[in-house]
């Protein structure tokens, strides 16, 4: 079963229309980072699926159900653009107030686990409104695990992390995933850490889904190739390019060699040709550049 | 298969939901603040006007003597008996009536906060129904109001024994005193809603929300010194209650639908 199916769903703001027809699938169980650049209908998509924006067409099921359905909207959980906090409340209280909406029992049990999930723990007696944006983003996110969600929509929730904070969200998220078969979709513009954690993915353009996959999908779509560095650039470049049909220079200034075997047949042939390499690794194209590749295409 | 889940019927919702606002309102430093002024109010204008009284002001322009008339009883505070002339001077404005232009920053200030905060983000999410919103923040904002009318009937008590007023209940009586304030308090229920249907247009415009709601109540400001007067009966409790009853129905499903239909953040 999947847990959010969306057909053909539409919303128009006034003349603007912020998403058209869109299709998604994500499985239940799925990490599924959703991408797209900004104004592409992300948030407005994740908006109308937690209630809060309501669709011109389209249906938007949740674990099979409409998601207007009062039992299967009990177990969403939130981050969208803000944490939803009273500034002038301490965490705590503002814990306890969503653990009032989500009528839960054992209150304080309950906030102290997901307090200590995200590492709050000590900031508990604090103002919401004197916490950092790291720790914001943190509090968002124990709110919206409260009450042990089924799902999560989680609209940004790296932004403003430090290092530190990104790695034990996603430890965070990798758990609820793994071993408590929470669904989430999270959509972020930091593709790196996103590609750390991500089951599945769907990437939107213009208010259109244009791409689903798997990450073993992403995977097989993803080449290889070997990257060089030397100083003679614009010959090396010539030269490789009568052997192989792909060889592109990139910003940090080497040159990939995308239908290359091994590196070793490059070495060789740039020698024979009298051009000496300074360095040479092989390596794959990861989920920002695949994504840049797709955006690029389309345009 | 489908998977199950727990039944989240309306009452558990609604309770939930009662649960966050009467948390929030009871944390909430501005309801202390409108009880407060509320009981400091009738202290005030009791004591000034009581030192006042007989004084006579001269106008610069016209030269026109006017002698200032203060209370010659402690419940001109709370009302006048009915058929009374309505008089627009200190004694007729001045009285509990002004309350229910507070009951508008009340519910404009507590609603918009959630939109405001982003709670409503929260709230929303896991309310795929608008009504125990609505119903629970009808209620938790009349008890809020309901708080302010007590605290302005025990300022008018104390502001009476500080300014050595009489209490001669004349001919209203304890129980017309009783079912005045019983009267007044439910029809707070009439402004609350008109109120919370604005507030839940404005949603995070705070400043829409309370002018918004003082424009509305003041439509129906002048009928209350005549539906809520000292001697009231219970033919005025019932009348206010059926009016705060329909109005709350009525503009409560009003707000919902407005909820169900526009965006929530």
């Amino acid at each position: 079963m999947n847990a959010i199916e969306i057909k053909n769903l539409s919303k128009n703001f006034g003349s603007k229309q912020a998403v058209c027809s869109l299709d998604m699938t994500v499985p239940k169980g799925a990490i599924y980072g959703f991408i797209g650049e900004n104004g592409s209908g992300k948030s407005t998509t994740e908006k109308m699926i937690c209630g809060l924006i309501h669709p011109d067409g389209g249906s938007i099921k949740l674990f099979g159900r409409d998601y207007t359905d009062a039992d299967v909207r009990a177990k969403v959980g939130v981050l969208i653009e803000s944490p939803g906090c009273f500034p002038n409340y301490s965490v705590w209280n503002n814990m306890k107030l969503q653990a009032a909406n989500l009528n839960i029992k054992n209150a304080d049990t309950e906030i102290q686990r997901v307090l200590k999930m995200v590492r709050m723990e000590g900031a508990a007696g604090n103002k919401y409104k004197n916490c950092s944006l790291g720790m914001k983003q943190r509090i968002g996110i124990a709110m919206a695990l409260l009450g042990k969600s089924d799902l999560l929509v989680l609209d940004e929730p790296i932004n403003g992390l430090d290092a530190d904070g990104m790695r034990i969200m996603r430890e965070v998220l990798c758990d609820l995933g793994e071993n408590h078969g929470c669904t989430i979709l999270i959509s972020s513009h930091i593709l790196g850490e996103l590609e750390k954690i991500a089951t599945h993915y769907g990437i939107i353009r213009g208010g259109k889904m244009i791409k689903e996959m798997t990450a073993e999908e992403l995977e097989e779509s993803c080449p290889t190739y070997v990257a060089l560095k030397t100083k003679d650039i614009n010959r090396a470049k010539a030269n490789l390019a009568c052997k192989y049909s792909r060889v592109e220079e990139d910003e940090a200034g080497y040159i990939r060699v995308y239908d290359a075997k091994e590196p070793e047949e490059i070495v060789t042939y740039l020698y024979e040709n009298g051009i000496l390499i300074n360095e040479i690794t092989t390596a794959k194209i990861g989920l920002e550049e695949y994504y840049i590749d797709l955006m690029k295409e389309g345009r | 298969m489908e998977k199950k889940f727990d039944r989240n019927t309306f009452g558990r919702r609604l309770k939930s939901m009662l649960k966050v606002d009467f948390r929030r309102i009871f944390t909430m430093p501005l309801l202390y603040i409108m009880v407060g002024i509320s009981f400091a109010m009738p202290v005030l204008i009791l004591v000034m006007t009581t030192m006042m009284d007989g004084s006579v002001s001269v106008s610069p322009q016209t030269g026109v003597e006017t002698v200032i008339e203060g209370f010659d009883n402690t419940w001109q505070a709370i009302g006048a008996m009915s058929g009374a002339p309505m008089s627009m001077d200190l004694v007729g404005m001045c009285n509990i009536n002004m309350l229910y232009f507070f009951i508008a920053p009340l519910v404009g200030l507590f609603v918009s906060q959630d939109f405001r905060s982003g709670f409503s983000k929260n709230l929303f999410t896991h309310r795929a129904k608008k009504s125990e919103y609505v119903i629970s923040k009808t209620l938790v904002c009349f008890v809020g109001s309901a708080l302010m009318l007590l605290a302005y009937f025990v300022g008018t008590m104390f502001g009476g024994a500080v300014s050595g007023l009489p209490f001669d209940t004349g001919a209203a009586g304890v129980i017309g005193i009783v079912m005045c304030m019983a009267a007044k308090i439910l029809l707070a229920l009439v402004f609350v809603a008109i109120d919370l249907l604005v507030s839940v247009t404005a949603k995070q415009k705070t400043w829409i929300a309370i002018v918004g709601s003082l424009c509305a109540g003041m439509l129906l400001f002048t009928m209350v010194p005549m539906i809520t007067p000292l001697d009231s009966t219970v033919v005025n409790v019932t009348l206010c209650f059926a009016g705060g009853l329909v109005f709350s129905i009525g503009l409560g499903a009003v707000g919902n639908r407005i909820l169900n239909k526009t965006s929530l953040v």
